[in-house]
C-alpha cells in the first residue's frame, strides 16, 4: 500500500522495505548514523503506517478505559497514556497510546500490523452508541525525535514547543484536524504529527529545509528499531503477542490494578502468580556477536535450553550485541541475580549477562510545563 | 596488469592479488548497500580449504547476518585483519580496503568462467538477492 511520502523518500535516496504491507524507508544513509543523529541532534521518521482511531460518543473515555490496562481516567484531558489492549486471556492484542480530550472523545494510536484486528476488537467491545473511526488511510504521520526537536518544532511558529511531555493537541482547520503529540518511541524528546497530507506535508517541508541545517537527519525503520531496542521498549509481534501478558513482558508500569475492571485483568493476575511462566529480560553479550530474533538461549551452568531472543542488535552506545529474550521463570530469577547464559548464534555459543532496561540513557528531556 | 574483477550471483567479487593463483575476494557495492552497516566480519582461518560456493565468512550488519561464499575453490592464504577493527571499510570501500580474504585458487582457469562486470550488472537489474 503506497503511503503519501514514498516519492519524497525515494528522492532523498531512501532504501525502502516492506513493513506489514507498507513500503517504508529502511535507511537513507546508514542505520547507525541515523540512530546517532537522533540521539545527538534530531531525526525525522515517516510513521504514516501507524493506525489512528478516533472514538466519539457519550462515555467514550470510560468505555476505552475498560479495554486497556492503564488508567486513562486518571490522566488529565489532553495527556496521552501508554497501555496494553488485552484479550480475555490476558494476552496482548496490541500496545497503544490513548488520549482523551474530553469524556466523549478519545484518540488512539496503534501498530500497523494489528490495526485491522484492533479496529474489529474495539468495534465488537465498544457500545454501539459509540462511534469508532479509523483515521489512518491516506493520512500522513511524522515523528520528530531527538534533543534538538524542540528547536526544530519552534520553526513551525505554532507554539507546539510549549506543549507538556505526552500532551496531545487537536488543531482544527478548514483542511481537517491535525493531531500533535509530544511523544515518541525512541526515549528522546520529540513530537508526532498525524493528519491529512495537506496539513502535515508543509511541516515536513519546513523540517527538511530548515531542520537539516540544524542537524536533523532523515531516519528509517532500521534506526527506529535500534533506538527503541536501546531503550528496552517492546515491539508488538516480538516481545508482545497474544501468548504474553504485560507482566510477562515486564510492563507492570502499564497495568493499573487499582482502576475499575478491564479486559483480561483476572487472567493476567493468575498468570503472574505462575513462577514457571517465561519472563522477558534484557541482556548484553560478553562475547562478540549479534543476537537475532529466535536465537536460542542456554543456561550458562547446566547448559539446558532456557529461552529465546525476541529482539537483538548491535549498538555502539550499548557497547556490542544486546537484546531482549523470554526466559523460563526459574532461570529468569537466576539470570537477574547474575548467572550467565549462552546465546547461540550461527551454531556458536556467546556468553550473555542480564542488563536492566533501558540499556542506555537517552538525552535529558528539557523541563516542560505540566498539564 | 589487469585488475579485472569477476563476480558471483551471490554478490562476491574476485580479482587477482598479483601473485600467480592468489586472488582477493570481497563483496560488491550492490551487496554492501543491501547489507547496510557492517558491524563485524567473521573471517576464515588461514589454511582453510574452500570449495566453490562453500561458505567462507559471515558478515554481520546492523540488519542481519550474511554468508559469504567462495567464488572459486582453493585455500585461504590471507585475511584482511584491518576490517576486524574497522568493519565499516566493507561499506566505504568494498573493492579496495574492504576486501575480505585471499584464496590460492586451485584452478585459475575457472576465473574466466565467472560473470564479468556487464553480466553481473545484468544480474542485479533482473533482481538478485543475497
Amino acid at each position: 500500500m503506497p503511503l503519501p511520502l514514498v516519492a519524497e523518500h525515494l528522492r532523498q535516496g531512501a532504501r525502502m522495505t516492506d513493513f506489514h504491507g507498507y513500503e517504508l524507508p529502511l535507511t537513507f544513509t546508514s542505520i547507525l548514523e541515523e540512530a546517532r543523529g537522533v540521539r545527538e541532534a534530531a531525526g525525522l521518521f515517516d510513521i504514516s503506517h501507524m493506525g489512528h482511531f478516533i472514538v466519539r460518543g457519550a462515555g467514550a473515555r470510560q468505555a476505552v478505559n475498560g479495554l486497556m490496562t492503564s488508567d486513562l481516567e486518571s490522566v488529565p484531558f489532553g495527556k496521552s497514556l501508554y497501555g496494553i489492549l488485552s484479550d480475555d486471556n490476558g494476552g496482548a492484542i496490541d500496545d497503544l497510546i490513548a488520549c482523551a480530550f474530553d469524556p466523549e472523545t478519545v484518540h488512539i494510536i496503534v501498530n500497523a500490523g494489528t490495526r485491522e484486528g484492533d479496529f474489529a476488537f474495539f468495534r465488537e467491545r465498544l457500545p454501539s452508541t459509540i462511534d469508532l473511526e479509523d483515521q489512518s488511510p491516506g493520512q500522513v504521520a511524522l515523528a520528530l525525535q531527538g534533543p534538538r526537536s524542540g528547536e526544530i518544532v519552534r520553526l513551525l511558529g505554532k507554539d507546539f514547543e510549549s506543549m507538556a511531555r505526552r500532551e496531545v493537541r487537536q488543531v482544527p482547520s478548514s483542511g481537517g484536524i491535525l493531531w500533535v503529540s509530544r511523544t515518541g518511541y525512541t526515549g528522546e524528546d520529540g513530537w508526532e504529527f498525524f493528519g491529512p497530507p495537506s496539513l502535515v506535508l508543509p511541516y515536513y517541508q519546513t523540517f527538511v529545509l530548515e531542520g537539516k541545517p540544524r542537524g536533523l537527519v532523515m531516519a528509517g525503520l532500521g534506526a527506529r528499531d535500534l533506538l527503541r531496542l536501546e531503550m528496552g521498549y517492546s515491539l508488538y509481534g516480538q516481545e508482545l503477542t497474544r501468548e504474553r501478558t504485560p507482566f510477562d513482558a515486564g510492563l507492570d508500569f502499564a497495568v493499573n490494578l487499582r482502576k475499575a475492571a478491564f479486559t483480561g485483568r483476572e487472567s493476567m493476575l493468575t498468570a503472574r502468580a505462575d513462577v514457571n511462566r517465561e519472563r522477558l529480560s534484557g541482556f548484553v553479550l560478553l562475547d562478540r556477536g549479534i543476537p537475532r530474533t529466535h536465537c536460542p538461549i542456554f543456561d550458562g551452568e547446566s547448559g539446558g535450553r532456557v529461552g529465546e531472543v525476541t529482539s537483538g542488535g548491535h549498538s555502539p552506545r550499548v557497547g556490542g550485541g544486546f537484546g531482549l529474550a523470554y526466559l523460563s521463570g526459574p532461570f529468569w530469577q537466576e539470570f537477574q541475580k547474575g548467572r550467565e547464559a549462552f546465546v547461540e548464534i550461527h551454531g556458536k555459543r556467546h556468553r550473555a549477562r542480564m542488563h536492566p532496561r533501558p540499556f542506555i540513557n537517552a538525552s535529558p528531556i528539557p523541563k516542560s510545563p505540566s498539564l | 596488469m589487469s585488475s579485472e574483477r569477476r563476480y558471483t550471483p551471490t554478490h562476491e567479487w574476485i580479482a587477482s592479488a598479483g601473485q600467480e593463483g592468489r586472488m582477493k575476494v570481497g563483496i560488491t557495492d550492490f551487496a554492501q548497500k543491501e547489507i547496510t552497516d557492517v558491524v563485524f566480519v567473521e573471517l576464515p582461518k588461514i589454511g582453510k580449504k574452500v570449495e566453490k560456493g562453500g561458505e567462507v565468512a559471515i558478515i554481520e550488519s546492523v540488519k542481519a547476518a550474511f554468508s559469504i561464499y567462495a567464488p572459486l575453490g582453493g585455500e585461504v592464504v590471507a585475511v584482511n585483519e584491518k576490517i576486524e577493527n574497522a568493519p565499516g571499510l566493507v561499506n566505504e570501500d568494498p573493492y579496495g580496503e574492504g576486501w575480505l580474504f585471499e584464496i590460492k585458487v586451485s584452478d585459475p582457469q575457472l576465473f574466466g568462467t565467472l560473470p564479468d562486470e556487464a553480466a553481473y550488472q545484468k544480474l542485479i537489474v533482473t533482481g538478485g538477492g543475497h
